[in-house]
């Protein structure tokens, strides 16, 4: 047990470190024009890329698509085009996202 | 002070909807963070000093698994090292908040990420706006990993649709942000770039850095070329 609390405590200040070095050393400096742009666009490759790892899910070693997600996921990018509103687009992809996984279990 | 409670406001409403799936994971976390002979004190206390749902779910996965703490360790830093983006990204957004950025800096995560980064690109630096999501998504993850660490395995967050909250509010997110080429370029790169990742190396854990370092080149690429075009 004792080697569990050694290894939160170790967890939590690598994490933080990882947190405040991105912070620390970008904040309040001049970022190159092209660097800027970069950071910019990090964040879209990001979320789609977490979006893809809940979409594809690893299952006995193969990968195998999630319908319920992808439904849920198409449906609330329709909608939130269309409405423009998040809130209803995000409860309308989770119920029929929920209703696809009930109906295919 | 009107605006404060404004922005206090916004961000809770606008970070309940994650709040909500955070704590379904935070439930799974509590229960596996159990069955991996966590005590109850050190399965809250992991969530209070590391609020990190990647790091966390990995770690108690992989000493189930028999890994050792060295192997653990290893693993969750190259899982955050995603960090540096993050917070890089926002570095400017905290920039006003000065030495309050040392306790912000707790909140440079997924989510807080892309709410943060969303919320800076409409309306510039607000650091009060990252506290309060930050503050909402502390509250929901330590609270919902200590239910998860006293009910055990009596709930699966699968069985009530909980599971899809995270991707759902993530696409809500991302479309509205899909505009000009080089951002389309970038959001496509990165689903072949985590597909193939994915296809080679199911349920890897580096599928989302490398993809976040690469992804962006493209977007890099169209925008240069239509500046020279």
């Amino acid at each position: 047990m004792l080697n569990y609390w050694i290894l939160i405590g170790l967890l939590a200040v690598s994490t933080y470190i990882s947190r405040i070095i991105g912070i620390e050393i970008m904040a309040g400096r001049e970022m190159n024009a092209t660097l800027r742009l970069y950071f910019n666009y990090v964040p879209i490759g990001i979320i789609s890329a977490l979006i893809i790892k809940q979409i594809l899910v690893p299952m006995d070693g193969q990968l195998v698509i999630s319908f319920p997600v992808l439904i849920g996921c198409l449906s609330t990018a329709i909608t939130i085009k269309v409405l423009k509103m998040f809130l209803p687009s995000v409860m309308i992809g989770a119920i029929l996202g929920w209703l696809a996984r009930y109906c295919m279990s | 002070m009107d605006e404060k409670i404004v922005t206090i406001r916004t961000g809770f409403t606008e970070a309940l909807p994650l709040a909500i799936a955070i704590a379904a994971y935070g439930l799974s976390y509590g229960v596996l963070a159990t069955q991996a002979n966590f005590s109850l004190a050190g399965t809250v206390a992991m969530s209070l000093l590391v609020f990190s749902g990647s790091v966390q779910m990995v770690a108690v996965a992989m000493l189930t698994t028999g890994a050792s703490l060295t192997g653990v360790l290893f693993t969750s830093i190259l899982l955050n090292l995603r960090n540096l983006l993050y917070g890089a990204a926002l570095a400017e957004g905290l920039a006003p908040a000065k030495n309050w950025k040392w306790l912000l800096a707790f909140g440079v995560s997924d989510e807080p990420f892309v709410l943060g980064v969303s919320r800076f690109t409409k309306y510039g630096p607000d650091p009060l706006y990252f506290g309060t999501i930050t503050g909402t998504f502390y509250a929901a993850w330590t609270l919902s990993s200590l239910i998860g660490a006293l009910i055990g395995n009596q709930i699966d967050p699968q069985r009530w649709g909980l599971d899809l909250a995270f991707p759902i509010t993530f696409i809500a997110l991302i479309i509205p942000s899909l505009k000009g080429k080089p951002v389309i370029a970038t959001a496509l790169t990165a689903v072949v770039i985590a597909s193939g990742l994915e296809y080679l190396m199911p349920g890897n854990e580096f599928t989302i850095i490398i993809t976040g370092i690469l992804s962006p080149l493209a977007g890099l690429y169209l925008n240069r070329r239509s500046q020279n075009a």
